[in-house]
């Protein structure tokens, strides 16, 4: 076969592709036009600025029934991205401590560590939810018998309560001083591993630099303090009342057992890629920073941590999607998240189910799409250079 | 004799010494460690059989709510193995099973013979046969609406049928993806990453909520049925980039050598490439497969009663409601999931193994 008819041949193929592709989507479109005709169910996206009339159990941002649905949605949202966020780090914390616990050369850690990997990675994800949920949480004291951590923190069948910073007027300084305070500390470090990069020597300049850095860190301390006192922030500690506790950040229940089970499921892959990352690397970094005289933890945090990392990220990005995908499971038991409020309450209430299964989907799709190009980003900046 | 004692010992103190107590952290680690595995395994132990109740099937079997209630499991039993499957249908599901068994049993022998023609049976005739046999309503069979289906049942049906179903989607989603026709390969890309980044449950709410619409009115289609589907789609997609990384581990002396042999696309992709890259793509493919059947559970959300919805149902009847009675309930739902998955996770590890092995020979 002569390469000019192999591409005519391809052109055919294409061109009998899209007309069943065309033919597939025509057909849809006109079923569901004519479904939802019969159903007397009118299209289109103004649901949205209706008034929505329902609650919504934890809202980041004020919604009552009179908000609209479109302002539930995004409470709802805030509410995926929240649960995802905290739910990512915790798993990273807990799955680096279990990979480098199941290296550890103590026999006890190393198989206490190997026995959790095994029994949480194989149970599902939901199960675990629900032991969390239905047992645990359900087993907690009532109000009156809160479990007490430091007078400050509580713990009782409604959640959890702890102390809330509450920032009063010109909380904008505050965030600007953090936000200085943390660009200081960034450049000074990098001004310090370059100036150890050009000279060769790491010690004696680092530990005056160090010595140096250190100061001007107490020093912003202190002013960042300063901003706090003056700007009046203070604790806010949850007081008991007749209705409960109030004030603090409350976290429901529904939240602290999504938080736990998709942490303690997703820590155990996390912490399968820790581990297999370090015994990926060749064993002459370990016997080089040995014979250098490092320390463990300074091994670990200077020599094989950098290297594992380039190994560690592109399946942690696997791991971090689906952990941000099983947050839908939360539907489960109600916590108010993109699915349970917007294809559970929305639809029951409008029944315009094409636009808010296109609207759920486009989120997860979009979300998923930011996380992979993020850790996508980060793999690149991380990766080994050739000119170092 | 003494010496060999004594030298035992000596090997057990060394051992110790090294292993255990080897720097003053590693001490304070291993008695952390010793810590907390007596303060929850004692406990654990305490509540699962020192104190448990075993015997009996009632709710009044049970008057302690603190300790596991091993009753429960026992009167609904059945429940969670079969769902509502009318009791004297259950033969059925017994012969059903077992039927998988001994067609898939073969195929986790290593050089089984006639393993080549196993597998079309199993990915083509098991579900018509399966159907035939768990739905009914011919060769004198009593019709068994799909609705009284569930349990651990519902499960292994669920995990077989959209392994079988979207295996040779697959395929053919990985082939398309590396097609040589970019209309194929954007169609095929676009369809894996849209439907890889959207989480199983939505996925469910489409095949429930949407699907319906797009068919037309006097065309209804089984809820079960649509799940399945649902599922299919999902995990063909998933199981397509399993195999998409096996081909491109293939070398490209392998395409060149059966083009030069005059094989033609199909012909070199089913007898030279597929074969090679199957066994590659086969520890992701089990990986896949317990994800798949973890993921059975969320089919509870959607109104269809898989071993955990069962569970879950059965915990909430009112004469047994009791945090004790649901702890028993998940753990044995636990239990047989972890047995499944473990099982699975340990034979793919061995696959892995030994492939390596092979590589290396």
């Amino acid at each position: 076969m002569t390469a000019d008819s192999m591409v005519s041949r391809d052109v055919v193929y294409q061109v009998i592709l899209l007309i069943i592709i065309a033919a597939v989507v025509y057909l849809i479109a006109a079923t569901t036009q004519e479904n939802l005709a019969r159903l007397g169910v009118d299209s289109g996206i103004d649901f949205l600025w209706k008034r929505a009339g329902f609650e919504i159990g934890q809202k980041l941002i004020p919604f009552d029934a009179e908000s609209t649905i479109a302002r539930a949605f995004v409470v709802a949202l805030l509410n995926t991205l929240l649960l995802a966020v905290v739910s990512i780090v915790c798993a990273s914390v807990l799955g680096v401590i279990i990979g480098l616990a199941r290296l550890s050369r103590n026999w006890l850690v190393s198989r206490l560590a190997t026995a959790y990997i095994e029994v949480f990675r194989n149970i599902p994800s939901l199960l675990q939810i629900f032991f969390w949920y239905f047992v645990v949480l359900r087993t907690l004291p009532r109000s009156a018998d809160s479990i007490e951590f430091f007078n400050c923190i509580f713990l009782n069948n409604r959640g959890l309560f702890v102390p809330a910073v509450s920032l009063g007027q010109g909380w904008e300084w505050i965030a600007a001083a953090l936000f200085l305070g943390w660009a200081m500390i960034y450049f000074l470090r990098r001004q310090q591993r370059r100036r150890n990069v050009a000279s060769g020597f790491t010690r004696p300049e680092a530990t005056e630099t160090n010595l140096l850095a250190s100061w001007k860190l107490l020093i912003l301390a202190g002013v960042v303090g300063a901003i706090i006192l003056v700007a009046g922030a203070h604790w806010e500690v949850p007081r008991e009342s007749r209705f409960g506790y109030r004030g603090g950040i409350v976290m429901m229940p529904e939240f602290l057992s999504l938080v736990v089970g998709l942490s303690m499921y997703n820590a155990t892959y996390i912490g399968e890629i820790v581990r297999s990352s370090f015994t990926s690397l060749p064993r002459g970094q370990t016997e080089a920073a040995d014979s250098l005289g490092l320390p463990r933890y300074l091994t670990i945090r200077l020599v094989l941590f950098p290297q594992a990392l380039r190994v560690i990220i592109p399946p942690l990005t696997t791991v971090y999607l689906n952990l941000f995908k099983s947050t839908s499971l939360a539907a489960a038991i109600a916590y108010p998240e993109i699915v349970s409020v917007f294809v559970g309450t929305v639809n029951n209430l409008v029944g315009q189910p094409v636009f808010i299964m296109a609207i759920t989907m486009a989120v997860y799709v979009f979300i998923s799409l930011c996380i992979a190009l993020f850790l996508n980003w980060y793999n690149r900046k991380i990766a080994l250079t050739v000119a170092l | 004799m003494n010496v060999t004692v004594a030298a035992k010992f000596r090997v057990c103190l060394d051992w110790t010494r090294a292993n255990l107590f080897s720097s003053p952290l590693n001490s304070v680690l291993t008695l952390a460690c010793a810590c907390l595995i007596v303060m929850i395994g004692i406990p654990l132990v305490n509540w699962l059989f020192v104190n448990a109740y075993w015997s009996g099937t009632t709710p009044a079997d049970c008057p302690d709510k603190s300790a596991a209630c091993w009753p429960f499991i026992r009167a609904r039993f059945d429940q969670f193995m079969y769902g509502l499957y009318p009791d004297t249908e259950r033969w059925r599901i017994n012969l059903g099973m077992g039927l998988i068994i001994l067609f898939a049993v073969p195929l986790f022998i290593p050089r089984f013979p006639a393993k080549r023609w196993l597998i079309p049976v199993l990915i083509i005739a098991y579900p018509l046969i399966g159907m035939g046999l768990f739905l009914g309503g011919h060769f004198g069979l009593t019709y068994v609406e799909t609705g009284k289906w569930g349990g651990f049942f519902l499960t292994l049906v669920t995990a077989f049928f959209v392994l079988s179903t979207s295996l040779p989607i697959a395929v053919l989603l990985a082939l398309g993806r590396r097609s040589s026709i970019p209309l194929v390969r954007i169609c095929c890309a676009t369809w894996i990453e849209l439907w890889r980044s959207v989480p199983a449950l939505v996925v469910l709410f489409v095949a429930i909520i949407m699907f319906p619409l797009f068919m037309p009115e006097d065309l209804e289609i089984d809820k079960l049925l649509r799940a399945l589907g649902a599922l299919t789609i999902l995990m063909s997609c998933y199981m397509a980039e399993a195999i998409r990384g096996a081909l491109q581990s293939i070398p490209k002396g392998q395409y060149e050598a059966a083009e030069a042999l005059g094989l033609g696309y199909w012909r070199r992709t089913f007898l030279v490439i597929l074969p090679q890259a199957f066994p590659v793509a086969l520890p992701q493919i089990t990986s896949n497969f317990i994800g798949l059947f973890k993921e059975t559970t969320v089919l509870l959300i959607i109104g269809l009663f898989d071993l955990l919805g069962m569970v879950q149902n059965a915990a909430s009847d009112p004469t047994w409601l009791s945090p004790g009675v649901s702890a028993t309930g998940y753990l044995f739902v636990a239990l047989f999931f972890w047995l499944f998955c473990f099982s699975l996770s340990r034979y793919s590890a061995w696959l892995e193994k030994k492939s390596l092995l092979y590589k290396t020979q």
